[in-house]
């Protein structure tokens, strides 16, 4: 592949993303300014799901990514690290900006579950969220706590977004759920920034409308199979799986709508109902059951913190 | 003198890792898992199959194994048994998981402590990709910038490989891992539905059906994989062993090592066997309940010893305790077997079925690379031991998938239906992890929901702090008694540390 193929498949995979073009000039416009964004990725309580994801990408995301941002900051993959890593963070200076968080936050009352660098996370993210332009939370961790929330949790863990209120720091937030992020939703976020000089449009929970407009059910394979009743009773029966927990319904998210090359995969075109790893009430007490198992699923979420 | 590696960056999670030199000498380690988010006790009052979902998100480096050893434990609870297709299907989606942990360990974690990324500029060939690398670090050499891209900043001194060629031949297939460690993710996402996080793992099989496109696909993938670590890994992990020999002898642990049985064949023995052995003396099988986990120097108020599922609550210190609590150091528990620190993972995978004489495909090929290295089995015990181990398991594992994938049935739903909702069973799963053995403890309470579950994680084994009878872990017994050359410099320390491919998510969890 030469630079002008990797162009055109830059090109062809943004397409697929935004719907709109950039064109080639452009491209090349942004590979070669002086004025490329900065990005710094902080792991908060996470497990590093989101950045494996971004990593296991079908498409050369970050290829693409490494050529039109500055990756200052990486724990995963950065080539030094103890005190050297640390000095980046703290003296790095930028005048465009942008941090990516994964992970929940920890609750301020104790910090010490999440420590880096002989500092608390929750003062790290502080201080690059104030000298940011823009602010990603990746992952339903970082946007609805996820399982970093469960019932019998000591933690009391918080959402980026509620943690950057409560430390009043006001600065764009985009939120990318569903459990791991979606390398493309990253991407966008991360383009239509550069291109248009804020964020994209969001819901009111921040999440980009393009993805988080709809419902899984909504844009589901089995939607007419749902409207004409046909469930399936067991695994590999033909039909909708709602009555095997699927939780389509209650998510928003672009899983099965997008049909992209790079998502094809997803777990109700595998015969899995939809487990609800992009919704505010990830994970309910039951994701997946029998079709004759009446238990009621239940969910559990402190709003009070998102 | 003291010196501290924190964060210690390209591994999972949040690591520090403290030691104290004196001449030169590494007299104590002391590690420190700094996360914490006490998912297993959580699990408590959700319904048994959650655990499969739930606790795979403890990791996302090896999420099939903890998917996998929920599953295991209900399948345990309930009595089930897979079908053929179930099994095949599911080494297909763990076995590609694997690889993809091996690959990215070598190449993204581990290969930058080895390889001298500068010598791409010495480049002179045509490669599109080793070009655009090469204008790509000398515009970043040249920016000005206060800190060049810190990705390709290498923080220690003359501890490179020297050879121009063999750096750029690494350089290339570092380049090429990246490629792929794509289509590994992608062989995942064929009957894994997502990489991390499948969901099509559940008790019961695969969820997915295998159609001859997704098998062709699945193949098709697996060859290009098999070129690459046959013809590329294997030979790069051997070429790194050649110019780092002293390696054979550095970061030497405990001499007991632990593994569970894991990638099942179709004659219901498997491919690597489960066992202990002690000074190089294997014995067949596992006690799982001979496990107990120390917590007097971890951040809980439960400070005694516990086996597995004896505990049903763990309460992490608060934060006034946190400031004034001298003694306790790690988020992470002290597992011991049998009461004996042991070494998980790659290395104990080949010594223990090296030499249970389980796997003769296994001991061909060990005997063919100690010769050609001149090592013997005690020296896989050490840095590179562990990297070559993985090498070798890799080796044995694409070719196991090729073949299962050859044996599936078109179109045989690989998944059974599960009887009704269980009460009050108990269970036991045990797997092997890409860190090493991994145990999961279901018990199941009343209606289907969890009453108590435990996970006894590889990570946790390797870093864990001291136990109750001030006995180090086996990170900080690898680490004690190692030579470093330069206090400045601690490469050797960083070294060790990686080849145990810590992952701190899992060992909290």
């Amino acid at each position: 592949m030469d630079r002008r193929e990797f162009l055109e498949l830059t090109n062809k995979v943004l397409f697929t993303i935004f719907g709109t073009s950039f064109s080639m000039s452009e491209l090349e416009a942004m590979e070669n300014s002086n004025n490329k964004p900065d990005l710094i990725w902080i792991h908060s309580m996470s497990c590093d799901g989101c950045s494996t994801s971004f990593l296991g990408a079908e498409l050369p995301f970050i290829d693409i990514l490494s050529r039109f941002v500055n990756i200052v900051f990486h724990p995963t993959f950065m080539a030094s690290d103890g005190e050297n890593a640390m000095k980046i963070l703290d003296n790095y200076e930028s005048d465009n900006l942008i941090v990516v968080v994964e992970g929940a936050l920890a609750n301020k009352n104790m910090p010490h579950v999440c420590m880096m660098g002989e500092r608390f996370v929750n003062d790290i993210v502080k201080d690059v969220a104030k000298k940011s332009n823009l602010i990603i939370a990746a992952g339903t961790c970082a946007t609805f706590m996820g399982i970093c929330d469960m019932k019998g949790m000591y933690t009391n863990a918080t959402s980026l977004k509620y943690f950057l209120k409560d430390e009043n720091i006001e600065k764009p937030l985009i939120n990318l759920p569903t459990c791991p992020m979606k390398p493309n939703h990253l991407l966008y976020s991360i383009f239509y920034y550069i291109k248009h000089n804020k964020v994209p449009p969001l819901d009111l929970n921040l999440r980009p409308l393009r993805f988080f407009g709809n419902t899984v059910h909504e844009r589901c394979i089995y939607y007419n199979d749902y409207q004409e009743k046909i469930f399936a009773k067991e695994i590999g029966d033909r039909g909708c799986l709602f009555k095997l927990g699927c939780q389509g319904p209650v998510t928003k998210c672009d899983c099965v709508k997008s049909n992209a090359d790079y998502d094809k995969y997803n777990c109700i075109v595998n015969g899995h109902p939809c487990i609800g790893c992009a919704s505010e009430n990830f994970p309910r007490t039951i994701l997946f059951k029998r079709s004759d198992d009446d238990r009621e699923i239940e969910k559990y979420k402190d709003f009070k913190r998102i | 003198m003291k010196v501290t590696i924190d964060p210690v960056t390209r591994i999972e999670g949040h690591l520090k890792v403290e030691v104290n030199i004196e001449d030169n000498i590494i007299k104590e380690a002391k590690c420190s898992a700094d996360m914490y988010r006490g998912i297993e006790k959580a699990l408590k009052g959700y319904d048994y199959l959650t655990a499969i979902q739930i606790t795979q998100r403890t990791c996302g480096c090896c999420p099939y194994a903890q998917a996998e050893a929920a599953a295991l434990a209900i399948e345990n609870a309930l009595g089930i048994e897979l079908n053929k297709n179930g099994k095949l299907l599911r080494n297909m989606v763990i076995g590609a998981y694997k690889l993809k942990d091996y690959i990215l360990h070598f190449y993204t974690l581990s290969s930058l402590d080895f390889i001298n990324l500068n010598a791409i500029l010495e480049y002179k060939g045509d490669d599109f990709k080793m070009i655009e690398f090469k204008k790509y670090v000398l515009s970043e050499l040249s920016s000005k910038r206060v800190f060049p891209n810190p990705l390709f900043t290498q923080t220690y001194k003359k501890a490179y490989i020297s050879s121009t060629n063999k750096n750029i031949f690494l350089i290339k297939s570092y380049l090429d891992s990246f490629e792929i460690i794509k289509q590994v993710s992608e062989m995942v996402k064929i009957f894994g539905a997502k990489s991390p996080h499948m969901t099509t793992i559940e008790a019961g099989g695969i969820t997915t059906r295998p159609t001859a496109d997704k098998l062709i696909k699945y193949i098709n993938l697996a060859k290009d994989v098999k070129d690459f670590i046959h013809n590329h890994y294997f030979n790069d992990v051997l070429a790194v062993a050649k110019e780092f020999k002293e390696y054979f002898h550095i970061g030497k642990g405990v001499n007991n090592f632990l593994t569970f049985d894991t990638l099942l064949n179709l004659d219901d023995t498997y491919m690597f066997v489960g066992g202990f052995s002690k000074d190089y003396k294997f014995s067949l099988g596992i006690e799982p309940y001979e496990i107990v986990e120390y917590n007097d120097y971890a951040y809980y108020k439960e400070a005694g010893g516990y086996k597995p599922l004896e505990l049903d609550n763990l309460t992490p210190i608060d934060f006034d305790e946190f400031k004034t609590n001298e003694k306790k150091y790690s988020w992470s528990k002290a597992p011991r077997y049998k009461g004996e620190v042991v070494e998980v993972g790659p290395a104990a995978i080949v010594i223990n079925t090296y030499l249970s004489n389980k796997n003769p495909k296994l001991n061909k090929l060990v005997d063919k690379v100690n010769k050609e290295l001149n090592i013997t089995i005690e020296d896989y015990n050490s840095v590179m031991g562990r990297h070559l181990a993985r090498a070798i398991i890799s080796c044995l594992i694409i070719d196991k998938l090729l073949e299962d994938a050859l044996n599936v049935d078109e179109g045989v739903l690989g998944f059974i239906q599960l009887p009704k909702v269980p009460s009050n069973v108990k269970g036991i799963g045990l797997t092997e992890a890409t860190r090493g053995a991994l145990a999961h403890f279901i018990d199941i309470g009343e209606n289907g929901f969890i009453n108590n579950y435990e996970m006894v994680v590889p990570t946790t084994w390797n870093i864990s702090p001291k136990d109750n009878k001030d006995i180090p872990g086996a990170l900080e017994e690898m680490l004690r008694g190692t030579y470093v050359k330069d206090e400045k410099n601690p490469i050797e320390i960083a070294r060790i540390i990686r080849s145990i491919d810590p992952c701190l998510a899992c060992a909290v969890h």
